[in-house]
C-alpha cells in the first residue's frame, strides 16, 4: 500500500506543479507549505475558498423559501438570522435581542446600522414583511407553523385583517409581538428570518420563490454578497466589506458542487478547501495530509424501531402483538455490539445512546444516568430471551415464540445507491442470530420504505430509522400518542404526560431546570421500554484544507464566516 | 418525400399519446412524492405535507390526475418543478444549453475519430495498426461508461490534473469572454470522450467493416483493373459507399444525445438534462420527470425520422414513399 501512494503522491506534486506553472492562477500545496512557516497564526486577508457541496442545491436561495440541505449551506454564508444557537442549542441573541415577561408577550430590539446588500438598513419592518407574506401564502408556505402562533397571523390570513394584530412595530429598531398563548417554545419556534422590503416590495408572495431576488440574485446582511450564480453548479460569494460584525477576512467563497465519489481527489489536489463527507470515506479523507477533519457532535441519531400499533390518522394505538415484550426487546438490544458495528460502519464516527436524544442537546439526561446501560451482553441477552418464555423448542437452533410457534425478526432497511446499507443490516440480523432469534433482512427502496412505514405496512415489522432533531428540543412531535411521525406506534401514558408536562407553561414556567428533569424523566422511561433500540449519535464531520484557518463548528453548524481566512 | 415525412410526423402523434399514458403510469406506481422520504420533522409540520399533497392533486383518481396533466402539457404547460419551485419547462431549458454543448461535442470526437480510425483501419486490414484500433475499440465496447468515466477522472483529472472533474465552467470568468469559452471547452471536453467512446468504437467497426466488404466488390475490380488510381479509387468508389451506414446514425444519434448523458453528467457532475433526469427520478419530481421524458421519447422517434429520411438522400437506391 505504501508505495503506489508514494508514486501517486509524487505524481500529484508534480502536477500541481505544472498546474500552478501552466494557469498561474492555481495554488499548488507545496507553496503554501513554505509560507507557513513564515508567519504565525495571525488572520491575514484575502484569498480564495472554495467549498464542495455533495448534493445539488436547489437555488431557493433566501431563507424564507429554501426547503432543502444544499440551500441552506450557501444562505448561511450570506444571509444572518435575527436568532442564533449557541453550542447547547440556547437561543443568544444575534441581531435582535428580546425580553420577555409571561412568554407570551416578548419585545425584540434590533441592532442597529446592519445592511442588506442592497445598501438598505434592516430595520423590524423587514422582519415584519417575512411574517405578512408567509401568513398570506398561508398553509402552502411550510414555514406556516412557525408563524401562526402569532396573535392575529390565522385573521389575516384569512383576509379578515389588514395586518397581524400581535405584531407592534414601536421604532425602527423595537417590536412588540405577541403570541396567541404563552409557550416554553414561543421563541424558538418564531419564524426569525427578515425578508428586505426593498427587493421583494413588487413581487406577489406566491411569486417570490421563482423571482431573480431568490434565485440568481440573492441579498442579505451576511458577511459574504452573492456576486454570481450558475444554477445547480456554483455560486460565487465575494467580501461584504460593511459586514456588521467586521469585515471579512476571505475576498472570496466559490461554492460549488461536486459528486461523492470526488470528494477525495479534489481535496487531495486542493482544489477543494472544505467540504462534508460520508463517514465511509473517513479513512482516506484522514489518510490525506493536507487536510483536517473537524469532528464536532452531530443532532442525529438511529433506532431500531417496532412497529407495536398503528396510527388511525389521530391517535396512535398500540394493537400489535409480535413485539410488545419488554424484555425481548431489550434482549436485541443487548445482543448488538454498538462499538464494533459503528467502528465497521460509521468509521467511528458515533456513539452508542441509550436514549432517544443526541448527547448535544440541553435536554439530554447525562447517559450514564439512565437505568440500563445496554453493554453488549450475549449471555444477559439470552437470559432475559429464556425469561420472556423465548425457547428453542424443536432444537432447531432457533428459538420459538412463549407459544412454541415460529419466531422469525422481519427486520427492514432502507436500500439507496449505498453499498454499506445491506452490509450493516446483514451484521445486526447477525447477531440477534447469535441468541437464537432467526431473523429474516428486507431491503426496501427508501421512498417506498417511508411510505409503508408511515402508512404501517404490515410487511414491516422491525425497521431501521434515524432522525436529525432541530434546535427546538420539544420530542413531542416525534414519540407523542397523536403524530404519525411515532413510526413504531407506541403510548405509555406516563411518558406522554412528562412531554406535555414539559412543554405546559402552567407547569415548568420559565423553569427550564424543571423542564429538563421532565426529559429526563422520559427518557428513562423510553430506556427501559425501547420502543426503539437507541443505537448510535452521528458525529459530524467536515475535511477542511489545511490553509484554511479561523473555522469552529459546534453542534449549531460553523462559527460566522467573516473569521475564516486562507493561508498566503 | 414530403408525403412520407409528413405521414410519419402525424403517426408520431398516437404513438406519443401512448408514451404519455405510460410515462404517466410507471411515474404514478413510483412509490412515495417528494414530500415523502426522510422528513425533518422539526422542521416539517405534517399539516404542510397533507396540504400540498391536497394542493398537487395527489389524492384526486388517477384518471383524473392524467387528464390534467396530459391537457395541460398539450397547452405547453409541463408543471411546476415540486423541488425547484419553478416550472419544469424553465429549469429544463436551464439545463438544457450545457446537454447540447456535451452531446455536440461527443458527437463531433465521435465523428472525427471513427473517419480517422475507420478509414486507415478498413484501408489497411490485419496489419499491426489495424489490430492496435481493433483492441481499442474492444476496449471502448466493453468498458461501461461509468466506469470509463471514474478512470477517466482518476487519471486525467486527478493524477494528471489535465482536466477538471466536474462543472461545466470555471465560475470567477466573466460571461461571454474568450477565457469562458475556453473554460467551457476545457470542462466539456473529459465527459465528451467518455460519452463518445463507446459510440466512437463501434463506428469505427463499423467504417472498417464495410470498407473491406467494398474493396472486395466487382466495380473496385474493375476500376483496379483499367487502371484508376489508389486514391481515387477510395475516395469515390469505395468512401462513399461505405459511408452510408454511419451517416445515418446521425438521425438516431439525436435521441442519444440527451439520453446517453445520464450517467455521465452525473459522474462528472456536469449540470445538464441527464444530471437533472437521475435527481428528479431520487426526489420524485413528478413534473420534471414526466417532462423530461417526454422529451427523450419524442427526441428518439424524430431522431428515427431523420435516420429513415438520411437513408433516403445518401443511397438514391432507397426509395421513400
Amino acid at each position: 500500500m505504501k508505495k503506489p501512494l508514494l508514486w501517486f503522491a509524487v505524481l500529484v506534486m508534480s502536477m500541481s506543479a505544472f498546474l500552478a506553472a501552466c494557469s498561474g492562477g492555481e495554488k499548488s500545496n507545496t507553496d503554501d507549505k513554505k509560507d507557513n512557516a513564515a508567519n504565525d497564526s495571525k488572520p491575514q486577508d484575502g484569498g480564495t475558498m472554495t467549498y464542495a457541496l455533495d448534493t445539488e442545491f436547489k437555488g431557493l436561495l433566501n431563507w424564507n423559501f429554501y426547503d432543502t440541505d444544499g440551500d441552506d449551506d450557501i444562505i448561511q454564508l450570506f444571509d444572518d438570522p435575527l436568532i442564533d444557537y449557541d453550542e447547547n442549542l440556547k437561543a443568544v441573541p444575534n441581531i435582535a435581542s428580546w425580553e420577555t415577561e409571561d412568554n407570551q408577550n416578548y419585545t425584540f430590539t434590533f441592532k442597529k446600522g446592519v445592511k442588506w446588500h442592497n445598501g438598505e438598513e434592516l430595520t423590524v419592518h423587514d422582519w415584519v414583511f417575512a411574517l405578512e407574506t408567509i401568513a398570506s401564502i398561508g398553509g402552502e408556505h411550510q414555514r406556516w407553523s412557525n408563524v401562526n402562533t402569532i396573535e392575529g397571523a390565522k385573521e389575516f390570513n384569512e383576509g379578515k385583517a389588514d395586518a397581524i394584530s400581535g405584531l407592534e412595530a414601536v421604532d425602527d429598531y423595537t417590536i412588540k409581538i405577541k403570541f396567541d398563548k404563552a409557550r416554553v417554545n414561543n421563541l424558538e419556534n418564531v419564524w426569525a428570518y427578515p425578508l428586505s422590503r426593498k427587493e421583494f416590495e413588487s413581487v406577489a408572495p406566491k411569486d417570490m420563490a421563482a423571482s431573480e431576488q431568490v434565485r440568481s440574485k440573492p441579498v442579505g446582511t451576511g458577511p459574504f454578497k452573492v456576486s454570481k450564480v450558475i444554477p445547480g453548479e456554483s455560486v460565487e460569494l465575494v467580501r461584504n466589506e460593511e459586514y456588521w460584525k467586521g469585515k471579512p477576512h476571505l475576498e472570496k467563497i466559490i461554492v460549488k458542487v461536486i459528486d461523492s465519489s470526488l470528494t477525495t481527489g479534489e481535496l487531495k489536489n486542493g482544489t477543494v478547501d472544505m467540504t462534508p463527507f460520508h463517514p465511509t470515506v473517513l479513512p482516506e479523507v484522514e489518510a490525506l495530509n493536507n487536510v483536517e477533519v473537524i469532528r464536532y457532535p452531530g443532532l442525529s441519531y438511529y433506532y431500531v424501531g417496532f412497529k407495536l400499533g398503528t396510527y388511525d390518522g389521530k391517535k396512535v394505538n398500540m394493537n400489535i402483538k409480535k413485539y410488545q415484550n419488554i424484555k425481548l426487546r431489550q434482549a436485541m438490544l443487548y445482543a448488538i455490539n454498538r462499538e464494533e458495528w459503528v467502528a465497521a460502519f460509521f468509521s467511528g464516527l458515533g456513539k452508542p445512546v441509550n436514549r432517544p436524544l443526541p448527547t448535544a442537546h440541553w435536554i439530554a439526561a447525562d447517559n450514564g444516568d439512565m437505568p440500563v446501560q445496554y453493554e453488549f451482553d450475549v449471555e444477559k441477552a439470552k437470559a432475559l430471551l429464556d425469561e420472556a418464555g423465548y425457547k428453542d423448542t424443536d432444537a432447531d437452533g432457533f428459538r420459538e415464540d412463549p407459544n412454541g410457534k415460529e419466531f422469525v425478526v422481519k427486520f427492514s432497511h432502507y436500500a439507496t445507491g449505498n453499498p454499506t446499507f445491506e452490509a450493516r443490516a446483514k451484521a445486526l440480523t447477525q447477531y440477534w442470530e447469535e441468541i437464537g432469534l432467526k431473523t429474516k433482512l428486507q431491503m426496501v427502496d427508501v421512498n417506498l420504505y417511508y411510505d409503508q412505514l408511515e402508512k404501517d405496512d404490515p410487511s414491516l415489522e422491525v425497521f431501521f430509522g434515524g432522525w436529525g432533531t432541530g434546535t427546538d428540543p420539544d420530542p413531542l412531535p416525534l414519540w407523542g400518542d397523536d403524530t404519525v411521525w411515532n413510526y413504531p406506534r407506541w403510548v405509555n401514558e406516563e411518558a406522554q404526560k412528562l412531554l406535555e408536562d414539559a412543554v405546559d407553561i402552567s407547569v415548568v414556567g420559565t423553569d427550564t431546570e424543571k423542564r429538563k428533569q421532565l426529559y429526563a424523566d422520559w427518557q428513562k422511561i423510553f430506556n427501559e421500554e425501547v420502543p426503539a433500540l437507541p443505537i448510535l449519535e452521528l458525529d459530524e464531520v467536515m475535511a477542511v484544507n489545511e490553509r484554511v484557518e479561523g473555522v469552529i463548528f459546534d453542534v449549531s453548524g460553523p462559527n460566522s464566516a467573516h473569521e475564516w481566512w486562507v493561508k498566503q | 418525400m414530403l408525403k412520407y415525412t409528413i405521414r410519419r410526423i402525424l403517426g408520431m402523434i398516437p404513438m406519443l399519446f401512448l408514451i404519455s399514458i405510460v410515462v404517466f403510469s410507471l411515474a404514478k406506481l413510483m412509490p412515495g412524492d417528494s414530500l415523502s422520504g426522510e422528513i425533518d420533522p422539526a422542521n416539517t409540520d405534517p399539516q404542510y405535507i397533507a396540504e400540498m399533497r391536497d394542493k398537487l392533486g395527489y389524492n384526486d383518481p388517477v384518471h383524473e390526475q392524467y387528464l390534467r396533466w396530459i391537457s395541460n402539457f398539450m397547452q405547453g404547460d409541463f408543471g411546476k418543478s415540486t423541488r425547484y419551485k419553478i416550472p419544469a419547462s424553465e429549469i429544463i431549458a436551464e439545463r438544457m444549453p450545457n446537454t447540447i454543448f456535451l452531446g455536440l461535442m461527443s458527437l463531433l470526437i465521435t465523428y472525427v475519430f471513427a473517419f480517422l480510425m475507420g478509414s486507415y483501419a478498413g484501408r489497411k486490414p490485419y496489419t499491426l495498426g489495424d489490430n492496435f484500433i481493433s483492441a481499442f475499440n474492444y476496449i471502448g465496447l466493453a468498458l461501461p461508461s461509468f466506469i470509463a468515466g471514474v478512470f477517466a477522472i482518476y487519471i486525467f483529472a486527478f493524477n494528471l490534473g489535465w482536466f477538471p472533474s466536474n462543472g461545466s465552467v470555471d465560475i470567477s470568468l466573466e460571461q461571454g469572454t474568450l477565457s469562458y469559452w475556453i473554460s467551457r471547452f476545457h470542462h466539456v471536453l473529459l465527459p465528451a470522450i467518455v460519452l463518445g467512446a463507446l459510440s466512437t468504437a463501434s463506428y469505427t467497426q463499423f467504417l472498417r467493416n464495410d470498407i473491406i466488404e467494398n474493396t472486395r466488390k466487382d466495380y473496385v475490380r474493375t476500376a483496379r483493373a483499367k487502371g484508376t488510381p489508389e486514391h481515387k479509387i477510395y475516395r469515390s468508389h469505395i468512401m462513399r459507399n461505405s459511408i452510408i451506414p454511419v451517416v445515418t446514425f446521425l438521425g438516431i444519434d439525436i435521441g442519444l444525445l440527451v439520453s446517453g448523458a445520464i450517467i455521465t453528467e452525473t459522474i462528472f457532475t456536469y449540470p445538464g438534462i441527464g444530471q437533472l433526469f437521475l435527481s428528479s427520478v431520487t426526489q420524485r419530481d413528478y413534473p420534471v420527470l414526466m417532462a423530461i421524458t417526454m422529451l427523450l421519447s419524442f427526441l428518439t422517434l424524430f431522431g428515427n425520422l431523420i435516420a429513415d429520411i438520411l437513408y433516403g438522400i445518401v443511397d438514391p437506391r432507397i426509395r421513400l414513399d
